[in-house]
């Protein structure tokens, strides 16, 4: 229809030329021009193009892209007419899928293809999927930070990126196991390494890399994140991503429904990694005590993911062995003799008699430790004078059951002390208990840990405990034995692990590794039968149990007020805190909330809660977009039930995100 | 009025009801022997008592029975393993029982097992809908015969079985029981056998079935220290032997039977805990109300997501300083990893804070009256102390908030700090409890105490004679119950009754001092009321049918029939006969005479009902109330239940 000329070679009709660029905005793009008229559909001018170009390709993914309006046009059976689409507008065909360079929260760098023409909470479900990674509407993507000067030089040039650009997802359903994993990753030795980074926990980071990265100094700091976040009901393109560029995918919405170790390893090990970068980076506070079990709960994640034990703890074989020598010699008793005798045999335990150094630490007495002969069975631990008096009475007997056991080694001067504080009636007895060397250390100190926790040496964790106490001996004999700086390099793979990496780098400053290794497996000792996902999952509530947990922060300046507060966003409640000192003013739960609006003009937010409370403010920090989709999404969040599974109400979130049209 | 005739009616065809099962019983209990059950019993001993004397007197009759079975067992077994054995075999209260010992074999204690666990079924359907775990009944549904087994069956067996079975014994077998007395709310106490396994929860519900107590949420165990002046109600997943065994031997300390609205105080009004007082005080009105449907949501919100939420709460509050009576005031914040508190000089940033304590190792007690003891600030104190500490110690952590409600925010925080979602979850089965007990009582005849009527029907249709002898002597405690009120405050019909009587009415409060004497064992209870409360005392017996009795006892007891002859012959007998009317199921009832010794509420002089009872326990019969003892029972009879009604309303 377009085209008709006169003889002279003018146009009669009302066609005109259009030009439209091959490729993604590159003004060198090669370009095609084709002959249109306002009433063009389309779908016509995209068969056009295709037509023009000559070139034998798969363009189903690719669509026009004009640039001065920012926007995709994806209605074929529009007219360009309807698009208001005239000669002067810059077209782009391009594709819609692009690769981009994910930065998961575990820090690892992921080549994928995003689609960069729908709105960004479909473009991350799509993600999600790929990833398999359920609900995704608790993640969203962040822009990279601006790089520095600094970064570059940290940087190693090779940095290992994943690449998946290749993975193609069939359809919308759920991907099917297959080998252990979604069938789509096992297709190569490439992409089973991607599954394998995705879905278990990385080494711990090198200590010295973890003290350059930036940390916050302050709650303004902590603003800064948040103002990255890109919108959701925008594709990337609008954002002005480009291909190739690098974005973050985190979890934005700290309320994570239905997890599930059995069905969600990559969303566990993701989370788990997102935690614990918070917690490394200090981007939220915790106490000291708090540090060791994180610390402790990573050492031991750790070792479970080096040891391949993915999905089984590592405990159970051994446990599981004892059990089944313990049936069958039941068994074997069961047939021959009483049951009295199977009765012993089951109950026997086994226990440790030596020649220990024992000290009681007395009101005005001098005396230092002194040989006694020790015997430690089931939970009790009894002394004599000399090996002969053994049978007779001790001079002491002790039920370590609910004590306190504390260890006292320097490797290096060579003293394996155990400090136990036993509770008897009167209240807490103290006693040393010093031993010659690391084995018996350990074997000593493994059957008072048991004991104290109600546990005799028949227990079946108590040859692991044995070996963990060893290692981490050993591990203050390479690590913070002599220099008080970091020994290795972030080598974790060994079994000696440095602590430093395990802590956030200011208990690096506080602590040498020697004072932060007794720590951080005296904590281990309580979490030492966790399985994998059990302690990632137990990493992830005492992460959740931290006060400041799940709040994101935006400077504000509330109406009124002349200057500017920090807003936390919590996914149950809003909290306005003092800027200087950080202490919270307010707090207003989303359950009294009746509305909220966006006055886009003016970039302020107005609330409006139960019993006529309304709160105004303008964010400062942030888009008051970022705020606007926070409360929106905190609030759709709750509107999830179990019940209704996984499928996800887009709908419902772009409403309760969006409602930008006025911007 | 209508009502309570058709309620006497009811009582009446009961009566006859259990007469004939009674008689019926009589026969049938002959011919089978009863066959204690084996579980073995590794020790014995008991808390809250002198010696071991004392806590057996002090036990029920079904109480008294189980333990006889486990000491017979164990005998027959040739393991002559306790004094207590002996001893109780001295008392040769179950004489037949230990006869029989011999006679059972492997198969025969298999059946009896299943005899057993059908009974107590029966019992279940029969009587209150929410059967709690009666220890006792736990006893004997694990029927462990492994000894017995002989080797051809046990090779007959398959491998597999042989362990479990194998397995299952090994645990029976170290089950230790403890005779445990519990102080009610009206200083009346109660002795019950609490087996190693039990959770406050079972014994919540032993206790509730006991007493008759509307069952609610509130209802908890309750330690006390009177040494140390604190105390701390039990948590519904404690394992109370657990919690006994750290007692010292010659402790003071004792357990209560009581409601605490603060037990789950945070499930009733989260907001309380979970809104506001952080900042300004500004919510306190606010927190008042709250419609349930927030409630609910906050709970969800704090307890059933991926981890619970701990209230935030910070504040100033004194913490005594160790070994002297001075007291320090420090800004304390509570984590769900510990309490913390700011050093001086530092801020209440995460990474300035000094920890305190961790909750692993402690368990938290509310300190009672330290300002007279500690010269604390005031008397709102919480205690945190090692549960193995039972004496002064520089241990033991005092600390004392400004007022009540701070006090019961930092108790329960530092709770569901320390038990975290457990504590929900026993909320929630103390609700369904409730809930239970709470719809039954609807469908019955709305008194608490007696049973349900129709229980009495068909436990007779089973013509089990461990259910009739049962009820027997549950009824009995509900009798002396009835009883005692009119005797002691006679006058008044309307008196308002404490709801939660104890079953067996063991030493009622002061004023009733009389009849609380009687209350110690069932069988005992009735004979300081006159003869008139004997009299009404049978009614009540087979009238309202029995509740949940353990079975055992009635194997044990062999002379069922006494009981039934005895009554009729008691009745003009006065006190001293009653007695034995209650003892009744011993065969010869030797009454002592009463003696009158008025008992403080502490130990209340329990009989047991079977054995010839020391001395010491005996009542005084003659109170005075006797004397109206000669009206019909009828006439009593309703004034009970007129009293009951009143109380019900």
């Amino acid at each position: 229809m377009a085209g008709m000329k006169t003889a002279m070679g003018d146009y009669i009709d009302s066609s005109w030329e259009l030009r439209v660029f091959v490729g993604e905005e590159d003004p060198e793009a090669e370009s095609v021009t084709l002959r249109v008229t306002g009433e063009s559909h389309i779908g016509g001018v995209l068969l056009k193009i295709v037509e023009e170009i000559k070139r034998k390709q798969d363009w189903s993914d690719h669509a026009i892209w004009w640039e001065q309006k920012r926007q995709w046009l994806l209605q074929t059976h529009w007219t360009l007419d309807k698009y208001g689409i005239l000669a002067d507008a810059r077209l782009f065909f391009g594709p819609q899928h692009r690769p981009v360079i994910l930065r998961l929260p575990n820090r690892r760098a992921l080549r994928l293809r995003a689609s960069f023409s729908q709105p960004l909470f479909q473009a991350v479900a799509a993600i999600c999927r790929l990833l398999s990674i359920r609900h995704p509407e608790e993640m969203s993507l962040l822009r990279a930070p601006e790089k520095k000067e600094k970064k570059k030089k940290e940087k190693e040039p090779e940095e290992e990126v994943y690449d998946l650009t290749k993975v193609v997802l069939a359809g919308g359903i759920a991907p099917a196991l297959f080998r252990g994993m979604p069938a789509h990753f096992s297709d190569s030795a490439q992409t089973e390494a991607c599954y394998h980074m995705l879905s278990r926990p990385q080494p711990p980071p090198d200590p010295l890399l973890l003290q350059r990265l930036p940390r916050p100094s302050s709650l303004l700091d902590k603003t800064h994140l948040h103002s990255r976040w890109l919108d959701s009901s925008r594709c990337l393109m609008q954002q002005g991503i480009k291909a190739g560029d690098t974005l973050w995918l985190r979890f934005k919405y700290y309320s994570f429904f239905d997890l599930d170790p059995k069905i969600d390893p990559v969303r566990l090990t993701q989370l788990y990694e997102q935690a614990r970068w918070d917690l490394l980076l200090e981007e939220i506070d915790c106490t000291e005590e708090e540090m060791m079990v994180f610390a402790a709960l990573q050492y031991h994640i750790n070792k479970l993911s080096q040891s391949g034990e993915v999905d089984e703890p590592a405990c159970t074989d051994p446990g599981l062995d004892d059990l089944d020598a313990a049936l069958s010699n039941l068994e074997v008793k069961l047939e021959g003799s009483a049951p009295t005798d199977v009765l012993d045999s089951l109950t026997t335990i086994p226990e440790l008699k030596d020649h220990l150094r024992i000290f009681r630490p007395r009101k005005l007495t001098l005396k230092g430790y002194r040989q006694h002969w020790v015997v430690f069975k089931e939970t009790t631990l009894s002394y004599y004078k000399s090996q002969d008096e053994a049978p007779g009475d001790p001079i002491q007997q002790l039920n370590l059951k609910g004590c306190e056991v504390v260890p006292d080694v320097n490797v290096s001067g060579q003293k394996f002390c155990i400090k136990l504080l036993v509770p008897s009636p009167e209240g807490m007895s103290e006693i040393y208990l010093r031993c010659q060397d690391e084995q018996q250390y350990a074997r000593w100190m493994a059957g008072c840990r048991l004991a104290s926790k109600g546990r005799t040496m028949a227990d079946s964790s108590y040859s692991s405990e044995v070996q963990a106490i060893l290692a981490f001996l050993s591990l203050q004999r390479t690590g913070g034995g002599g220099s008080s700086n970091h020994p290795q390099g972030p080598d974790a793979s060994t079994e000696g692990l440095n602590p430093y990496g395990l802590v956030a780098p200011r208990f690096q400053r506080k602590f040498k590794a020697k004072q932060l290794t007794p720590r951080i497996l005296e904590a281990h000792q309580n979490v030492a039968q966790l399985s994998l996902s059990e302690a990632q999952l137990r990493f992830i509530q005492a992460w959740q149990s931290l006060p400041d947990f799940g709040i994101s922060y935006v400077v504000v300046r509330f109406k009124g007020s002349r200057k500017d507060e920090i807003l936390g966003i919590a996914n149950n409640r809003l909290i306005r805190i003092d800027l200087a000192v950080g202490d919270v003013v307010k707090t207003w739960r989303f359950s009294n909330m009746r509305q909220w609006n966006v006055n886009w003009d003016i970039r302020q937010v107005a609330i409006e809660f139960d019993e006529h409370i309304n709160v105004a403010f303008s964010c400062v920090s942030a888009s008051c977009r970022i705020v606007h989709e926070y409360i929106g999404g905190y609030i759709f969040l709750s509107t999830r039930e179990r019940a209704r599974g996984e499928e996800l109400d887009e709908d419902l979130f772009l409403q309760l995100t969006g409602g930008h049209e006025a911007f | 009025m209508g009502e309570s005739n058709e309620d006497i009616d009811q009582m009446f065809s009961n009566l006859l009801g259990e007469m004939d099962l009674l008689t019926q019983s009589l026969g049938v209990d002959t011919l089978p022997p009863p066959e204690p059950k084996p579980p073995r019993t590794e020790f014995n001993y008991s808390v809250g008592f002198k010696d071991l004397n004392e806590s057996l007197n002090a036990l029920e009759d079904q109480d008294l029975d189980a333990l006889m079975a486990d000491l017979v067992a164990d005998i027959s077994e040739a393991e002559q393993r306790t004094v207590q054995a002996q001893k109780e075999a001295s008392l040769n209260r179950p004489p037949s029982a230990s006869l029989e010992v011999p006679g059972f074999s492997g198969a025969a204690s298999l059946g009896y097992g299943a005899n057993a666990a059908a009974t107590s079924i029966g019992q279940y359907e029969d009587d209150l809908p929410p059967p709690p775990a009666d220890p006792i009944l736990d006893l004997p549904l694990p029927p462990p015969p492994p000894e017995p087994l002989s080797q051809e069956e046990a090779e007959a067996q398959a491998k597999a079985d042989k362990i479990k079975l194998a397995l299952e014994k090994l645990k029976e077998a170290k089950v230790k029981k403890l005779v445990v007395k519990v102080h009610m709310d009206d200083n009346s106490t109660k002795s019950l056998m609490v087996d190693e396994r039990q959770l406050a929860r079972d014994v919540l519900d032993n206790l509730f079935e006991k007493t008759h107590c509307d069952c609610n949420v509130d209802w908890c165990l309750y330690e006390i220290y009177p040494e140390l002046q604190i105390e701390r109600f039990f948590e519904d997943h404690e394992n109370v032997i657990e919690v006994l065994s750290d007692w010292t031997r010659d402790t003071e300390n004792k357990v209560l039977f009581l409601e605490k609205e603060e037990k789950y105080a945070v499930f009733k009004n989260p907001q309380n805990f979970y809104l506001g007082n952080k900042g300004k005080k500004e919510n306190k009105e606010t927190n008042e109300k709250m419609n349930a449907k927030n409630k609910e949501s906050l709970l969800e919100e704090s307890f059933c997501g991926t981890s619970i939420i701990v209230p935030e709460l910070e504040g100033a509050l004194y913490l005594k300083e160790d070994g002297k009576k001075s007291w320090k005031r420090r800004y304390f914040l509570l984590r769900a990893s510990g309490i913390y508190y700011v050093p001086k000089g530092k801020t209440k940033t995460s990474r300035d804070l000094a920890c305190f304590i961790q909750f692993e190792n402690v368990n938290i007690y509310y300190g009672i009256q330290c300002k007279m003891k500690y010269k604390a600030p005031t008397d709102y104190c919480f205690v945190l102390k090692h549960p193995q500490i039972q004496k002064e110690s520089q241990y033991i952590k005092y600390l004392c908030c400004d007022d009540a409600r701070t006090l019961s925010q930092w108790v329960t925080g530092i709770r569901i700090a320390k038990y975290g979602k457990t504590l929900y979850d026993n909320y929630q089965r103390a609700m369904a409890r409730a809930g239970l007990a709470s719809r039954w009582t609807n469908l019955g005849t709305a008194n608490a105490a007696p049973p349900a009527p129709p229980s009495t029907g068909t436990t007779q249709a089973n013509g089990q004679i461990p259910q009739a002898a049962h009820p027997m002597s549950t009824v009995l405690g509900e009798a002396q119950r009835h009883v005692e009120l009119p005797k002691d405050q006679k006058p008044a019909p309307g008196v308002p009754r404490a709801q939660p009587l104890p079953k067996s009415s063991l030493p009622p409060p002061p004023p009733v001092r009389g009849s609380s004497d009687v209350s110690g064992s069932p069988g005992m209870p009735p004979k300081a009321k006159g003869t008139a409360d004997g009299f009404p005392a049978l009614p009540n017996d087979l009238l309202p049918p029995p509740p949940p009795p353990p079975p055992l006892e009635d194997d044990e007891l062999p002379p069922p029939p006494p009981d039934f002859d005895a009554p009729p012959d008691f009745v003009p007998p006065p006190p001293p006969s009653f007695v034995s009317n209650v003892g009744s199921p011993l065969p010869p009832p030797p009454p002592p005479p009463p003696t009158f010794i008025p008992e403080s509420a502490e130990k209340p002089p329990i009989v047991v009902k079977r054995p010839p009872v020391p001395p010491k326990r005996q009542e005084n019969p003659g109170p005075p109330s006797g004397g109206g003892g000669e009206q019909d029972f009828m006439s009593d009879l309703m004034k009970a239940l007129q009293k009951k009604r009143g109380n019900m309303s």
